[in-house]
């Protein structure tokens, strides 16, 4: 009886933190289907009065689907130019017998504490001279260079988990390095790849300072320089709008992450992460 | 086998352009930075070398101690609070029926997920001290006397920012962890249970140890990822009011950008990285029985 | 083993050399102007170049979009418009909330917009490096000059460095109200500094929130509301802080600072107000849940739209030395404009783009029915009654004090004269404290160096 009594507390606890994690999407729904004046009166409730004008506001006002094209670009090209890079990098450390590669880990791991604020002008200077301004590639690559880090880091901790015998069998059947990496390893570590690939565009998708400041063409901005736009305004009052630009922005990064949840999950349980 | 294949072409080839890259794009950039810290620049031109009188200036701010104290408390908050909280969650999920359990997962990363603007945003609405959620529910419920403009008011603005980043990652890490259970094998605990071990024991004995992987590498990740806060501040109250509730990153950007005193800000920066590699210098030390590539 | 030194000693050699080149340019950049000078007038050229082969004139402009009265500029004026003055030019725009940061990264690199929004938080440094061009000559010769009723509004040192519509210079601080709180309430308009107090206290036990305006940042006790405290006691102290003729040491500007204190404890700004933003503090007087609104007349179009029961009373005075009807605060700096830069390879079409550009922000501010210094030679809208108030004020006042948080400090003081004044609203720091903190800032400003 007490133990079904604890089993029940428990049981509810839980589910109201996990409400609370999801109350940030009833929070900016709601808000994109209230008034301009009703935000203020009732803030969390729903809409007593409901508009949907917000949506076609927010598209009006916000050149959406240039951003959200270029957002993709940015995505995708980082994601793909971490992974490879990045897998490579890790398998290197881990699997090759590199005298420095515990030199260069260390190495790597430098990159989870440089602020990006701090490297920005020089950042931007650099671009510049190697004619790469306002290029989709200009932006891509010094992203994927601050999200090289976390991603060797735990790529390598997968390689790591994995037996030897895959390189002497592969080496028996006669393939070469490159062989073995395309088509054996990389296949092996792919829940590791999938769980890097949703964590990455999540990255990527919501990046802002190096976006902001080394984008300085309209035509290349990302959506969360767009969003910000509607944020740091002085004098822009209507939440109404602003929930349904948080909503637009955000909707891709919940479709992903809804689509590769299950795979994190499994990738996670496989237990290989960390060991 | 691996000396197969590890020939000097091929690591050259695998290395090369990962380290290629981080270094032009990331440490690179690093060298002016170390540069100007001992300048006089205000962000458009320098006006000569100054020697170390940014480091000095640094080091005498009363702003530098301040936020170094925000950070540490935000720090002590993730390692001390949010860390075995994540764990002991996960560790309840582990008794829960599946339908809680999918429910749970499937809903503890999502705020990690959303952009910090997004959460940061939503936490303001929850401490708006008229009609914001948190003061509302405390008058719901009777508890009038606690309600406190959260995030103007000098003791608990720090709270308040820790909690909402706190927040924001609690599911990832609590996820991370029970992944880790799960592939600890059934077997031990059989074994434990025949040996008449109770839970709590259980727990102590096997879990912890077994799980020191993990443990490790979110300790790392929650004290760095702690330590570079800076967008919840900013949206939240501008490292504000008076500057009391900024993190060493946030004093690191006013300092750099909004007061224009760029040599002090890289000279901040320079002191920030430090710091960071004597953090993790310490937790390889000190918590790891070998040394970890975190 | 020696294979892999060699790797490595290439890559260091790459690292190296990457890290030459670029250090090299960064010193060009940022110590000599005159290598600076020499890198881009070779720029220049080869822009010049790659014009003449391509057909039309390629300007960049950097507009703000930190308000809306500027995204409206920018979306509904100059964007559709540009194309019938300047039909020879393609534009390259960029609209951002944070002019300063992006104006720090284009002038280290050296890559300035042709023509740019400035303001008066960062362009001293950009006048300092010779890149923000003096328009006067060219505003003389084509006869743009002409067109402003105040001239003296544009100077700065004795040059134009930016030019506007002219409106900031007759947007100044108000006190809006409800009229129908007040008479609901009994209370009668105050006139002095401590019947002021009195109504924010009456109001406050009649549970109404006195008074809303952004404090977020240091908002309002930055832009004005010290400034006005200041003035309500002495006019001239805050005339002097403009001239650089004062310290803050002065006690008119503790009294000044202390009347804050003094409201921020009797709960006149309301709950967290020192982390007010801009919007939810004006939509906190639109919805009637504060009596009264301290800001900018730039909102009064949209106020007298909104509220019907608006209207607005002139600074309590707290010593005879002030007269509400004479004296106000304006909000304009020379600095704040459109500012073209002096090395644009197509300087003549980037002057037009500037001059074009200004005459677009005069013709929206006088759909809004403020007032401009600019001759758009449209006859001036009808006001409407509250607006037309103002404006008589406005008219009839003989001392207009600059707004000295534009006009006297530095980068570095403004931002902490804010940062600082914020403090102020929470009640628990002290007039002495800010006294103490401030000054010494205040004391480095570089402002009139």
């Amino acid at each position: 009886m007490k133990k079904k009594l604890s089993k029940f507390i428990i049981k509810v606890l839980l589910i109201v933190l996990g409400l609370s994690f999801i109350f940030p999407l009833y929070w900016m729904l709601n808000l994109s289907f209230k008034t301009k004046s009703e935000v203020y009166v009732n803030t969390f409730g729903l809409p007593r009065e409901w508009v949907f004008t917000n949506y076609p506001d927010v598209l009006k006002s916000y050149n959406f689907f240039v951003y959200f094209k270029n957002s993709l670009i940015y995505t995708v090209g980082n994601v793909v130019l971490t992974i490879l890079v990045g897998s490579m990098l890790a398998y290197c450390i881990t699997r090759m017998n590199w005298k420095y590669s515990k030199l260069a880990i260390s190495y790597i791991s430098i990159g989870l504490v440089i602020p990006v604020q701090v490297v920005i002008i020089p950042l931007f200077i650099m671009l510049r001279q190697l004619r790469l301004q306002n290029t989709y590639i200009g932006l891509i690559i010094p992203q994927a260079a601050f999200a090289l880090s976390s991603c060797v880091l735990m790529l390598s901790a997968f390689f790591r988990s994995l037996p030897m015998e895959l390189e002497e069998a592969a080496c028996i059947d006669g393939c070469n390095i490159y062989q073995t990496f395309f088509r054996i390893m990389v296949p092996v570590i792919k829940p590791a790849i999938a769980t890097q690939t949703v964590l990455l565009f999540m990255g990527a998708w919501n990046e802002f300072p190096l976006s902001y400041i080394l984008v300085t063409k309209e035509a290349y901005r990302p959506l969360t320089v767009g969003l910000a736009n509607f944020f740091l305004q002085i004098g822009v009052t209507h939440w109404g709008i602003v929930g349904a630009a948080m909503i637009l922005t955000s909707l891709p990064t919940v479709i992903v992450y809804l689509l590769g949840s299950e795979k994190i999950e499994n990738a996670l349980t496989a237990g290989a992460i960390l060991k | 086998m691996n000396k197969y294949f590890s020939t000097k072409t091929s690591i050259f080839i695998f290395a090369f352009p990962g380290l290629l890259l981080f270094t032009a794009f990331v440490i690179f950039p690093l060298i002016p930075e170390l540069i100007i810290s001992l300048q006089n620049h205000d962000g458009f031109a320098s006006s000569g070398y100054v020697g170390i009188k940014n480091y000095i200036d640094v080091f005498q701010s009363s702003m530098f101690w301040k936020s170094n104290r925000n950070t540490i408390i935000i720090v002590l908050m993730s390692t001390l609070i949010t860390l075995p909280f994540s764990f002991i969650l996960a560790l309840l999920l582990d008794t829960q029926t599946s339908g809680v359990r999918r429910f749970f997962k499937a809903s503890s990363v999502f705020p990690a997920v959303l952009s910090v603007t997004v959460i940061a945003q939503m936490w303001v609405a929850i401490y708006e001290p008229q009609w914001g959620l948190l003061n509302s529910v405390l008058r719901a419920v009777g508890l009038e006397s606690w309600t406190r403009e959260w995030l103007t008011d000098k003791n608990t603005v720090v709270f308040a920012i820790g909690t909402a980043f706190l927040w924001q990652y609690i599911g990832f890490n609590m996820l991370l962890f029970y992944t880790g259970l799960k592939s600890i094998p059934r077997t031990y605990y059989e074994a434990a249970l025949i040996d008449g071990a109770g839970p709590v024991k259980c727990t102590i004995k096997i879990t912890i140890p077994l799980l020191q992987d993990v443990i490790k590498y979110l300790l790392v990740i929650s004290v760095l990822g702690s330590m570079a806060m800076f967008a919840h501040v900013e949206v939240m109250t501008l490292g504000g009011p008076g500057g009391i509730a900024r993190t060493i990153v946030y004093q690191l950007y006013y300092t750099a950008f909004m007061t224009s005193e760029f040599g002090k800000g890289c000279a901040y920066a320079v002191i920030f990285v430090i710091e960071c590699l004597i953090i993790t210098l310490i937790i390889n030390r000190f918590v790891a029985r070998e040394r970890i590539e975190y | 083993m020696s294979k892999i030194l060699r790797v490595l000693s290439v890559m260091l050699c790459i690292i190296l050399v990457l890290s030459l080149s670029a250090c090299g340019s960064k010193s060009k950049d940022t110590t000599s102007g005159n290598t600076d000078n020499n890198q881009q007038s070779q720029q220049t050229e080869d822009k010049k170049e790659e014009n003449q082969n391509k057909g039309p004139v390629k300007l960049k402009l950097l507009t703000i979009s930190s308000d809306e009265s500027r995204q409206r500029i920018m979306d509904e004026y100059i964007k559709p418009n540009v194309g019938k003055v300047l039909p020879h030019v393609e534009i390259e725009y960029e609209g951002t909330a944070n002019v300063a940061d992006k104006m720090k990264v284009y002038n280290s690199s050296g890559d300035l917009p042709d023509v740019w929004y400035s303001g008066a938080d960062f362009a001293l440094p950009i006048i300092n490096a010779g890149n923000q061009l003096d328009l006067e000559p060219y505003m003389k010769e084509d006869g743009y000059l002409e067109k402003f009723k105040i001239k003296d509004a544009l100077y700065f040192r004795g040059k134009i460095y930016a030019i506007s519509s002219g409106a900031d210079a007759y947007f100044n601080p108000r006190i809006f109200y409800h009229k129908d709180i007040f008479a609901s309430n009994n209370i009668e308009v105050p006139t002095t500094f401590d019947e002021f107090v009195e109504v924010c206290k009456k109001l406050v036990n009649a549970g109404i929130q006195p008074i809303a305006t952004p404090g977020k940042g240091g908002w309002a006790p930055g832009f004005f509301l010290l400034q006005n405290m200041i003035m309500i006691e002495d006019p001239e102290v805050a005339q002097q802080i403009v001239d650089n003729k004062t310290d803050f040491a002065n006690p008119v500007i503790k009294n000044a600072a202390d009347r804050i204190v003094q409201l921020a404890k009797i709960g006149a700004f309301g709950q967290g107000a020192a982390n007010l933003d801009y919007g939810p503090a004006k939509e906190l007087f639109v919805q009637n849940k504060a009596a009264m609104y301290m800001m900018m007349t730039w909102e009064l179009p949209d106020l007298e739209a909104n509220v019907p029961d608006l209207d607005f009373f002139l600074w309590p005075k707290a010593s005879d030395k002030f007269d509400p009807n004479k004296v106000v605060q304006y909000w304009g700096s020379p600095l704040a404009g459109y500012a073209v830069y002096s090395k644009s390879a197509n300087l003549e079409d980037a002057i037009k783009l500037a001059e074009f550009c200004c005459e677009q922000d005069a013709l929206f501010f006088e759909s809004t029915g403020s007032l401009i210094s600019f001759n758009t030679g449209n006859q001036m809208a009808e006001l409407k009654p509250i607006q037309k108030k103002n404006v008589e004020h406005f008219e009839n006042t003989t001392t207009r004090i600059a707004t000295y948080h534009l006009n006297a400090l530095d980068t570095k003081c403004a931002t902490e004269h804010s940062n600082l004044g914020a403090n102020l609203m929470t009640g628990d720091y002290s007039a002495e404290q800010f006294v103490e903190d401030f000054n010494k800032v205040w004391l480095e400003n570089t402002w009139f160096d």
